[in-house]
């Protein structure tokens, strides 16, 4: 099993744009999308000895610890705030000038979008999107394949729907 | 739902697509973030992927057959055996160096009379010559020895006949021989509060060493002596967290040691050495301060390790970071003056000298030795370290299209002052 494991700088170097892609996608700024992914490679380095592929492939065990990162981020930055801002639709604290020269997003007003969908919408957008099957975002979420696939398709009509809102 | 809504959501999935694909951050965060795990390390793991990088290196060289180099486990300690591999692999870049002399001292020194420190331990090249692993070894986490250090493939110290051709440089007769007393766990602590850092975590199956410490921004770990392959006590310094990169390596390095207070106060020439490592994309650089001694006509003659290459503290760089510092451990030094042996005992001896490594080459090479540079060697004796004089011989030849180097070290004291 252990002669299966990719590298974990392999690893890294693979998934970490995805990663972050996957965490800027559902937080307001890149400082945090920053602080969030370096956790979960701090937190992945620490498990990797420990990883098996026989159960789980390394794109879906690194999204796992992302999701939980990003989960441990909004209990500890104050979700009823967010979701607050998420409700009444307010502008949130922007990136510094000089975070947004530097990242690369070409479609930041649609990542917008996604993140205010409803957890569970959002995710499974931001989780396909980032590469993983139906059948990896199903695990992930503790559904079936099945039900992965629905959730994901009423996640892409309701940000449809939220692009026309804003559009209009 | 409508050919028109498919249509729509397709459209919206390819943003999604493309949105994802190009969200990324700024310059710098992956390599930065990369250090950063890097650095969280303990240094034996650090060195232990440096040791192997290195040795999956030297297995990608064509060089003399596998059972040439087949004994290649100099366990190392500390990154300087890897500073020599580095240099002979032939992996690095150009080296630079320039001069620079500071008071010959580790702390306070003192002067003894001629001979006073009685017969002396013979000083000796060791390749191939593995550490035991009982004890005053550096482990990993999981109790196993460090990665081997293998002998670098242009090298070789097996049988060959040999002859001399070269120039023999004049003489500075007699030479100090330098002695430290292996220091107590309480100078270790010293050297730790100085350097603002304290008790830290206990290392497991640790004898090789006499503390481990930690600061704010750094650990440090502190080794015995041992005595074969020979090295002095160690410190082993890693940065924790990531600092800016640096610019000039060198104007870095000096700067980093100088902030620790650990920029060496003996004579050293500085070299700057680029090196790879198997398997890993990240730039690697290495800052060495080579030890010099003071020889009695003002001169200086570099301090020489296992395998006959120059060595003294350094700083190892990934990315234009500083990655770890190892270097020895200040220590008290006595001197006391021996008598030499003359040119032509050196050559004599030289010529007589058994192979100081196990790698056979059929038939045996032919080398004709033509440098000689007299050096300082360290001999490790009970509790007492020596470093003494030698002269260090080399000279090439060529085998299956690669050009070898073949090394004697002939211990420059006279022989009736040596423990036979």
């Amino acid at each position: 099993v252990l002669a299966d494991r990719p590298t974990f700088e392999d690893l890294y170097r693979d998934y970490m744009g995805r990663i972050y892609a996957y965490v800027r996608a559902q937080v307001q700024t890149s400082a945090d999308a920053e602080d969030i992914t370096a956790q979960v490679f701090m937190n992945a380095y620490k498990a990797y000895a420990r990883f098996e592929t026989r159960n789980i492939t390394p794109a879906a065990w690194l999204f796992r610890i992302a999701r939980n990162a990003t989960t441990d981020h909004f209990r500890a930055h104050g979700r009823r705030e967010r979701l607050r801002r998420t409700i009444e639709r307010q502008p949130v604290a922007t990136d510094d000038p000089a975070g947004m020269a530097e990242e690369r997003i070409q479609y930041r007003a649609l990542l917008e979008h996604v993140a205010v969908l409803p957890e569970r919408q959002r995710e499974a957008i931001s989780l396909r999107h980032s590469g993983l099957s139906f059948e990896e975002v199903g695990v992930l979420m503790s559904c079936s394949e099945d039900a992965a696939k629905m959730l994901y398709h009423r996640a892409l009509k309701a940000l449809r729907e939220s692009v026309r809102e804003g559009e209009a | 739902m409508s050919e028109e809504e498919d249509i729509d959501l397709l459209a919206l999935q390819r943003q999604l697509d493309d949105a994802f694909e190009t969200t990324r951050p700024r310059r710098g965060f992956e390599d930065e973030l990369w250090l950063r795990i890097q650095t969280r390390r303990p240094f034996w793991q650090r060195l232990q992927d440096l040791l192997a990088g290195v040795v999956e290196t030297l297995r990608e060289v064509p060089a003399v057959p596998a059972a040439a180099v087949a004994t290649v486990l100099i366990l190392a300690i500390g990154l300087g055996i890897l500073a020599r591999s580095g240099v002979h692999l032939g992996v690095g870049g150009a080296s630079n160096t320039t001069s620079a002399t500071a008071p010959l001292s580790f702390g306070s020194n003192r002067a003894m009379a001629p001979n006073s420190f009685g017969r002396l331990p013979s000083v000796a090249l060791y390749p191939g010559v593995p550490a035991p692993h009982a004890a005053g070894t550096p482990f990993a986490e999981d109790g196993s020895a460090l990665a081997a250090s293998p002998i670098p493939s242009n090298l070789y110290f097996g049988p060959a006949t040999l002859s001399w051709i070269g120039q023999f440089p004049a003489l500075s007769a007699p030479a100090l021989v330098y002695r430290y007393q292996e220091p107590p766990t309480v100078l270790a602590d010293q050297f730790a509060t100085s350097l603002g850092a304290g008790p830290g975590k206990p290392i497991p199956l640790t004898p090789g060493y006499l503390g481990s410490y930690v600061a704010q921004d750094f650990g440090l770990s502190i080794t015995k002596s041992w005595p074969a392959p020979p090295r002095e006590p160690r410190f082993f310094l890693t940065p924790v967290g990531v600092g800016p990169s640096a610019g000039d390596p060198q104007t870095a390095a000096t700067a980093f040691l100088a902030t620790h207070s650990l920029l060496p106060t003996a004579p050293y020439t500085v070299a700057v050495v680029p090196f790879t490592v198997q398997g890993q994309s990240a730039n690697y650089v290495r800052v060495q301060y080579l030890r010099e001694f003071q020889l009695p006509d003002t001169s200086t003659a570099f301090l020489v390790g296992p395998l006959g290459d120059r060595y003294g503290t350094e700083v190892v760089f990934v990315e234009g970071r500083p990655y770890i510092a190892d270097g020895p451990l200040p220590v008290n030094l006595d001197s006391a003056s021996y008598p030499l042996i003359t040119a032509s005992q050196a050559i004599q001896h030289a010529l007589a000298s058994s192979p100081s490594g196990s790698q056979d080459i059929n038939p045996k090479p032919v080398v004709k030795l033509d440098r000689v540079e007299l050096v300082y060697a360290l001999a490790v004796s009970g509790a007492q370290g020596f470093y003494e004089p030698a002269y260090l011989f080399s000279g090439t030849f060529q085998y299956q299209g690669q050009t070898m180097e073949k090394r004697v070290l002939v211990p420059a004291i006279d022989p009736s002052q040596l423990n036979s």
